[in-house]
C-alpha cells in the first residue's frame, strides 16, 4: 500500500531572464522559484497498477523521483506499507524498484555483472543473486546475451537487463518512469508483459506514460497531473466514463477541468 | 564502499581508452617522444659540426695565413668570392654564404705595437650553428702564435706569462656534494612531472565516474540504491586515487627503466650513482607525500565531474584545472623559493619543495609532518565538500 499526499517540490530558477514567454506565463513560477510539483496525492494498493498521466512538464518525473527518494520533497508525505519514505530513505530504497526509459547500463560490464552489482548494492548475498538471475534469465529469455558486454546490446536486450536489475531485490513497489518511451514494439511488449507479471504477483506498480492504450490494458487506477497538481485520481472505469469510453477525450477533459482559462494543451 | 570500488575498478580495467592513457602512454609514448627529440637534437648538432661552411673573406691580403688555413681545410670550409661592396646580410640571408670574415687593414703579427686586432664575423646566429667555434679553431692558432711572439719579445718566463694572462684566479671549492647539486637541478622538474602525470591518470576515470554516470543514465539508479551517499563517494574517490597513483608509479618506473636502457656506458653508472645516493626511505617519503596530493586531485576532479552535465563538459573543466595546478608547482621551481617560512604552508608548492629537498638530501624531517598533515587536512576538507556536493539535488539533476 502506497500513500502519497500533498507532495510539493520547487526548484530555484538560475536565471529568470532566460525563460521563454510561455514559461513566464506558467502559474507555477513564483519569483525566483519554479514550483514544479504543487500538490500531488494518490494511493495505490496491493496488486494494483497505477497509471500516471499528464502533459510534458506537468511534474510526473519529479513526482516519481520524489517517490523513489532521488529528490527530497519540500512538503507532503510518502508512505510505503506504513514506512515514512522521507524519514527513512534507506529502508524505502530497499522496497522500491525503479526504472526509467533513460536508465542506462554500465557498458563495460556484462549483463550479468550489471544485474549482480545492483544486487550487491542491495546487500544480497552471491547465492541469492545467482539464483534470481537464473530465474529472471528464464522468464525474460536473456541467456543468450547475459555474458556479453552491455555496450553492444540492442534496445530490447538493454530493457530486459534493466528490468532484471530493477527487481533483483524483489521490491514491494515498482516505479517506472515512461518505461516505453523510445522503445521499439518488441521491447515495449517486454515491458508490458513485465508489468502484467508484477501485477499477477501482487506487487503494486506505478508508471508514467504518454500512451493511453497502455493505460487501458494494464491500469486499475489513473492519476492525471497538470501543472504540478493532481487533477484526476480515480479508477480506470471512472476515467473512461468521463467521455463515454474514449480515453483521449477523457484525458483532455481532466486537463480542462483545471485550466479552462489557459487551455493551451500543447505537447500532446 | 569496497563493493563500489571493486566494480568501478573492474570497469576501469576493461576500458581500453583509460588503459591506454594510464599505462600505454607513459610506458611507450613518453620514452618514444624523449628518444625522438634526443635523436633530432644530436643529429642537428652533428650536422652543424660536419657541414661544409661556405664563406667569403674580405681583406684576405692582410692575413694570408688565416685565409690559407681556411681554404686548405676543404672538408670544412668552401670559399665563395664576393664583390667587395656586397651587402653581407643579404648574401647570408639568401644562403650564398654561411659567414663573412672581415680582416682589418692593420692586421699584423706584431701585437705589441699594433694593439688588439678586431676581426668581424658576419653570420646568422639565430639557429643552431657552430660557425664561431669552427672559425675560432682556425684563428686561435694565430692568437697563440702572436702571444708567444710577444712574450718572447718581452723576455718573460713561463710563470710570468701565466700570471700576465690571468693575474688573479678564483678557485671555486664546492662544499655541496654531488647529490645536492643534482638534486637542485632535477629536483624541481621531477615533482612537476609527477603531479601532472597523477592528474592526467586520474582525469579519465574521474570523468567516467561522475559525468559519465550522468550521461549513461546510471546515476539515478545508483542514487536510489540503499547505499549511503558517502560510501558511494568514497568508493569512487578511492578508484580515482588508485588510478592516479598507478599512473604515476608506472610513469616514473618506465622513465627510470627506459633511461637505463637508452643511456649506455658511463651514463648507467651515473644513474646508478644518483639512485644509490637517494635512499629507499626518501623514495618512500616521496611516495607518502604524494598520497594526500593525489587525494586532493581526486576530490577536486570528482566534484567537477559530478557537477558537469556531460563527459565533454567534465573534460573542459578538468582541462582548466591543469593550469591551476601547474602554477603552485612552477613557483616551487623558481630560484629563491625554499622550504622556509610562509612557503611551508602553501599547498602543493610545499610538497613540490619537500620533494626537491628529499632529492637533495637536505630535508628538515620535522617540516615533513607539517606538510603531510596540512595536505591531508586539505584533502579531507575537499572530500567532505565532495560528499556534500553529492547530496545536492542542484548538482545531481542539473
Amino acid at each position: 500500500m502506497i500513500e502519497i499526499s500533498g507532495l510539493a517540490k520547487r526548484f530555484e530558477v538560475e536565471n529568470p531572464k532566460k525563460l521563454s514567454e510561455q514559461e513566464k506565463k506558467d502559474p507555477r513560477l513564483k519569483g525566483r522559484y519554479f514550483q514544479s510539483v504543487r500538490d500531488v496525492s494518490f494511493t495505490c494498493g496491493k496488486g494494483q497498477v497505477l497509471g500516471l498521466l499528464g502533459p510534458n512538464g506537468a511534474g510526473k518525473t519529479t513526482t516519481l523521483r520524489m517517490l523513489s527518494t532521488a529528490l527530497k520533497p519540500d512538503s507532503g508525505k510518502v508512505l510505503i506499507d506504513g514506512d515514512d519514505v522521507l524519514a527513512n530513505p534507506i529502508i524505502a530504497r530497499k522496497k522500491i524498484g525503479f526504472l526509467s526509459s533513460s536508465t542506462g547500463l554500465y557498458g563495460r560490464l556484462t549483463g550479468r555483472e550489471n544485474i549482480a552489482y545492483f544486487g550487491e548494492l542491495h546487500g544480497l548475498d552471491k547465492k541469492t543473486i545467482d539464483a534470481r538471475i537464473e530465474e529472471m534469465a528464464d522468464l525474460l529469455d536473456m541467456e543468450s546475451f547475459l555474458e556479453r558486454r552491455a555496450e553492444n546490446f540492442s534496445s530490447g536486450m538493454k530493457q530486459k537487463t534493466s528490468i532484471a536489475r530493477a527487481v533483483i531485490h524483489e521490491p514491494s513497489l515498482v516505479v517506472l518512469d515512461e518505461p516505453t518511451t523510445g522503445l521499439d514494439i518488441m521491447a515495449t511488449s517486454t515491458v508490458m508483459e513485465f508489468i502484467q507479471r508484477l501485477k499477477s504477483k501482487g506487487t503494486p506498480v506505478i508508471f508514467s506514460t504518454h500512451h493511453l492504450d497502455e493505460v487501458q490494458t494494464l491500469c486499475d487506477k489513473v492519476t492525471v497531473i497538470n501543472q504540478g497538481q493532481t487533477v484526476f485520481n480515480d479508477s480506470l472505469e471512472a476515467f473512461s466514463a468521463l467521455s463515454g469510453g474514449q480515453m483521449h477525450k477523457s484525458f483532455l477533459q481532466t486537463l480542462a477541468l483545471d485550466t479552462k482559462e489557459t487551455a493551451n494543451v500543447v505537447n500532446l | 564502499m569496497w563493493l563500489i570500488f571493486k566494480k568501478e575498478f573492474k570497469e576501469l580495467l576493461r576500458d581500453r581508452k583509460t588503459i591506454i592513457f594510464m599505462i600505454g602512454l607513459p610506458l611507450l609514448l613518453f620514452p618514444l617522444i624523449f628518444g625522438v627529440a634526443m635523436f633530432f637534437m644530436s643529429s642537428a648538432a652533428e650536422k652543424a659540426e660536419s657541414k661544409v661552411l661556405k664563406y667569403a673573406i674580405v681583406g684576405e691580403a692582410y692575413a694570408p695565413d688565416i685565409a690559407n688555413s681556411l681554404s686548405q681545410a676543404t672538408d670544412k670550409f668552401e670559399t665563395i668570392s664576393i664583390a667587395s661592396d656586397a651587402d653581407y646580410a643579404t648574401l647570408i640571408k639568401n644562403e650564398t654564404v654561411d659567414f663573412v670574415l672581415v680582416i682589418p687593414e692593420s692586421f699584423n703579427s706584431d701585437v705589441l705595437n699594433s694593439g688588439q686586432h678586431k676581426l668581424q664575423l658576419f653570420l646568422n646566429d639565430a639557429g643552431l650553428n657552430k660557425v664561431l667555434g669552427r672559425v675560432s679553431e682556425i684563428v686561435d692558432v694565430y692568437t697563440d702564435e702572436f702571444q708567444q711572439t710577444a712574450f718572447s719579445a718581452l723576455g718573460l718566463n713561463e710563470t710570468q706569462q701565466t700570471a700576465l694572462l690571468t693575474p688573479i684566479l678564483i678557485e671555486k671549492q664546492n662544499v655541496a656534494d654531488d647529490r645536492e647539486v643534482w638534486g637542485e637541478r632535477i629536483g624541481g622538474i621531477i615533482p612537476y612531472f609527477i603531479f601532472i602525470l597523477c592528474l592526467q591518470g586520474a582525469m579519465a576515470p574521474a570523468a567516467d565516474l561522475g559525468a559519465g554516470e550522468k550521461e549513461r543514465g546510471t546515476l539515478e539508479t545508483l542514487l536510489i540504491s540503499p547505499m549511503d551517499r558517502y560510501k558511494l563517494v568514497l568508493g569512487k574517490f578511492l578508484t580515482i586515487c588508485c588510478a592516479g597513483i598507478i599512473t604515476a608509479l608506472i610513469t616514473v618506473s618506465s622513465m627510470a627503466g627506459w633511461g637505463i636502457v637508452l643511456s649506455q656506458g658511463m651514463a648507467i653508472e651515473f644513474v646508478a650513482e644518483v639512485m644509490a645516493m637517494i635512499g629507499i626511505i626518501d623514495f618512500v617519503l616521496i611516495f607518502l607525500m604524494l598520497v594526500p596530493v593525489v587525494a586532493v586531485f581526486a576530490a577536486v576532479l570528482l566534484s567537477l565531474s559530478i557537477y558537469a552535465r556531460s563527459f565533454k563538459e567534465a573534460q573542459s573543466y578538468m582541462g582548466s584545472l591543469i593550469m591551476v595546478i601547474i602554477f603552485p608547482v612552477l613557483i616551487a621551481m623558481m630560484p629563491g623559493v625554499e622550504l622556509k617560512g610562509g612557503w611551508v604552508w602553501v599547498p602543493l608548492t610545499n610538497v613540490a619543495l619537500a620533494m626537491k629537498e628529499l632529492f637533495k638530501g637536505t630535508m628538515d624531517y620535522f617540516a615533513l609532518f607539517g606538510i603531510f598533515i596540512s595536505t591531508a587536512a586539505i584533502a579531507t576538507g575537499l572530500l567532505m565538500f565532495c560528499i556534500h556536493w553529492f547530496n545536492k539535488e542542484k548538482v545531481l539533476f542539473r
